[in-house]
């Protein structure tokens, strides 16, 4: 196994490696259960959330991970900081430096931020969204929900539906499902979904409702309302009777399948209530899930092993 | 008087081959298969005689480079008339024009005064300016343009913004037949461009970049085009980037109309393929665009459907550069590489002839901007490039003479360089360094 300092995207990990995370996410799970959350195991360093970008669940199941593993989490308020002041990301990351940080947690609008500061800094960095181009922790408790219900994920058709051009969470997920042996099947209306996607090797369709039969998962992806005053998609109303999940239209997987949404949702938009909160309904185990994968990825950047927790 | 003995001399205008040539007084003196001693004595009229043997080494005329952004007035940290013309020579160039998007921008006679002023006291590269077409850039009303060409404007062009306004764009072409000069299209549709960091295509989509798609430039070539045909205008495309420009430019050349285009380096030596998230020095806009698009590119220079190599030669200071991909600014710098690139990836494997590098980087934007150059004609002025394709040099920041770092070819070796460049008979480069006037303006 490759000793990283950085955790910035799937597309570079190779299928153990994945695995290898996902593997040690699972103890993490257990600790998180608990009902005494605490391990001494990263007492005495510190861990930075930089935050470019608005995010709520993000942020702080981070700060939980980073807590519950015994490192100081603090976060910088970048509306409140020097950033505001004009200060480039570089700077930023070399005023972050000098105050002996062990890892930053950074989320910023530009694709490829995340490795800039990576390049520069000494201590670690964990992209948790960089513009449209990875989101590799929410893609890998996408996968831990998936096989923690599926197994092997090996031959399952995954199918990632809604605005794919703009989201991070799709590309992450393409490229880790993919390693992970699964078939990946991207769905939205052609503005959202150009041919140049085809660059991620996995099929393309317009035709939600074809693709459904056999699903072994489907995956929502958040519609920003700002698509629509771009002029990408005419409606919500129209949007959703194409590409909305709702439990009619799911009867045609002929499945017991996997709803997953990485959240915020847009209920009655791109989910329907009653799947998002009916059994097959997945969010708020990706959410207690998402804490275990980033304790998991924290814990193996700071140097740990999987057989420490115990 | 200078005597170059044995020397592969390569005139567009002419032949190419071994010749003995004399400079004198400012000018070519003489252009022989072989000259005599006595022959040369005679010539001389008891002026000393340098002599020079020109064995293994190239003589061109001075590079004439029709598209550079000196940055000067208002944006000297980025680089400035000096900086720029230094690395003008440097690189082979004996004339640049400079593009007017400065702040100010260069909209009225006193700022062209200006511009040529700060060349002739650098006393490098003979630096020529364009006007904007509109004042401060704003796409609404013209510049004075009969004004500007008395104080020494070589064309018009709102390079940096496209004039999104058809009409202005047409009221240009007319009113610039008055002076004679060439309109330089910028052609960029902001709406279809807005945002994107690098070509629209797999690379962009895997990166997760927003994408320029080759339309933003090929509907306002078609559409500059049109206009240019209808008004029968002076039209000069810059740095064309994709095949459908290449196609529409060669279908307007059948036509007869009056156009001509450029192409920059970094499109035939680079791909989107070669983008990555972190290496900004290969932002520029137009982007880097597909392996399909560099062949259309290079057919087109070869056949003359793309008249002329240009650097778009784009100084930024490093700090602007130093961002995430997204936010650097657009822009590569090549005075001091591209030859020597273009050399080297394009002329050694036998892709261009040395005689077509000196069409298309002397002779093809003397012609259209009215400049003097791009010959080996006797009597014609002595900008004249001594190029030796053994010399090697590794490019840093501190080798070279631009305020700018921004290139791709920092940190690499090069093959093909200038050793001695001479402006109007005078020595600027010799053994690559620079030998400005002492006494101030040179130049005409």
């Amino acid at each position: 196994m490759r000793m990283f300092k950085d955790l910035l995207g799937l597309e570079g990990l190779s299928p153990d490696e994945i695995r290898h995370i996902l593997q040690t996410a699972k103890p993490m799970k257990e600790v998180l259960l608990r009902p005494v959350k605490k391990l001494p195991t990263l007492r005495g360093k510190a861990v930075y959330t930089l935050f470019y970008e608005a995010s709520t669940r993000t942020k702080t199941s981070f700060e939980m991970a980073a807590k519950v593993l015994g490192a100081d989490a603090v976060n910088i308020g970048v509306s409140q900081s020097s950033v505001n002041k004009g200060e480039s990301l570089l700077d930023t990351a070399k005023t972050l430096q000098a105050m002996q940080t062990d890892l930053i947690i950074i989320r910023h609008a530009a694709s490829g931020a995340a490795g800039f500061l990576a390049r520069h800094l000494e201590a670690g960095v964990i992209n948790a969204g960089d513009g449209q181009h990875e989101h590799p922790t929410q893609a890998l408790l996408d996968l831990f929900t998936m096989q923690e219900k599926l197994g092997d994920l090996r031959g399952k058709k995954v199918i990632i539906v809604g605005d794919v051009l703009h989201s991070r969470v799709a590309r992450s997920n393409v490229w880790g499902l993919t390693k992970l042996g699964a078939e990946v099947v991207l769905a939205g209306p052609p503005t959202l979904l150009p041919p140049e996607l085809s660059v991620l090797g996995v099929k393309l369709s317009y035709d939600l409702d074809r693709e459904l039969p056999g699903a072994d998962v489907v995956m929502a992806l958040r519609l920003q309302l700002e698509r629509q005053q771009a002029g990408l998609f005419p409606s919500l109303r129209e949007y959703s009777r194409s590409y909305g999940l709702d439990r009619a239209r799911l009867r045609a997987t002929g499945k017991e399948t996997l709803i997953l949404h990485p959240g915020p949702m847009n209920r009655g938009v791109e989910i329907a209530s009653d799947l998002a909160d009916g059994p097959q309904g997945m969010v708020e185990e990706q959410v207690t899930n998402g804490v275990a994968v980033r304790m998991a990825v924290i814990y193996l950047l700071m140097g740990g092993t999987t057989n420490v927790v115990a | 008087m200078w005597w170059l003995k044995n020397i592969y001399a390569v005139d567009p205008s002419g032949s190419c081959g071994k010749r003995d040539i004399l400079i004198r007084e400012g000018k070519i003196e003489a252009n022989a298969e072989r000259l005599s001693p006595e022959e040369v004595a005679e010539r001389a009229g008891g002026e000393p005689v340098e002599s020079l043997n020109g064995e293994g080494k190239y003589l061109f005329p001075g590079f004439i480079d029709a598209h550079t952004h000196l940055r000067e007035p208002g944006q000297e940290a980025k680089e400035d008339i000096a900086s720029g013309a230094a690395a003008a020579v440097k690189g082979g160039f004996t004339s640049i024009i400079a593009m007017a998007n400065t702040e100010p921008p260069v909209d009225s006679r006193g700022l062209v005064e200006f511009v040529r002023t700060q060349g002739a006291r650098a006393g490098l590269a003979r630096v020529y300016p364009l006007g904007t077409v509109t004042k401060g850039m704003r796409g609404r009303e013209l510049v004075e343009m009969l004004d500007l060409k008395e104080g020494g404007a070589v064309g018009f062009s709102d390079d940096g913004h496209n004039l999104q306004n058809s009409e202005v764009m047409r009221l240009a072409l007319e009113y610039a037949k008055l002076t004679g000069l060439p309109i330089v299209s910028h052609s960029e549709d902001e709406n279809l461009a807005c945002g994107g960091a690098m070509h629209r295509g797999k690379a962009a989509a895997r990166l997760g970049l927003k994408g320029i798609p080759s339309s933003a430039e090929s509907i306002m070539v078609a559409r500059d085009l049109m206009l240019a045909a209808e008004t029968g205008g002076k039209i000069h495309l810059a740095h064309i980037s994709c095949r459908e420009s290449v196609r529409l430019i060669r279908e307007a050349k059948e036509r007869g109309l009056d156009v001509s285009a450029e192409v920059n380096p970094h499109h035939l030596l680079f791909t989107d393929r070669d983008v990555d998230l972190f290496n900004t020095s290969l932002k520029v806009n137009p982007p880097l665009r597909s392996e399909e698009d560099q062949e259309a590119l290079l057919t087109g220079l070869l056949d003359g459907t793309l008249d002329m190599l240009a650097t778009d030669h784009a100084p930024h200071v490093w700090e602007e550069k130093a961002r995430p991909f997204a936010e650097a600014p657009f822009g590569i710098i090549g005075l001091e590489t591209a030859l020597a690139a273009v050399w080297q990836r394009l002329v050694v494997p036998g892709k261009l002839s040395p005689k077509r590098l000196a069409e298309v980087w002397s002779l093809a934007p003397a012609r259209r901007f009215g400049l003097p150059g791009g010959t080996l004609r006797p009597g014609s002025p002595a900008d004249l490039v001594l190029f030796d394709p053994e010399w090697r040099e590794r490019i840093t920041s501190d080798s070279l003479a631009s305020k700018a770092q921004n290139t791709p070819f920092l940190g690499q070796e090069l093959q093909g360089f200038p050793t001695l460049v001479w402006v109007g008979g005078e020595p600027v480069l010799r053994g690559r360094q620079l030998c400005p006037a002492g006494d101030g303006v040179r130049h005409r």
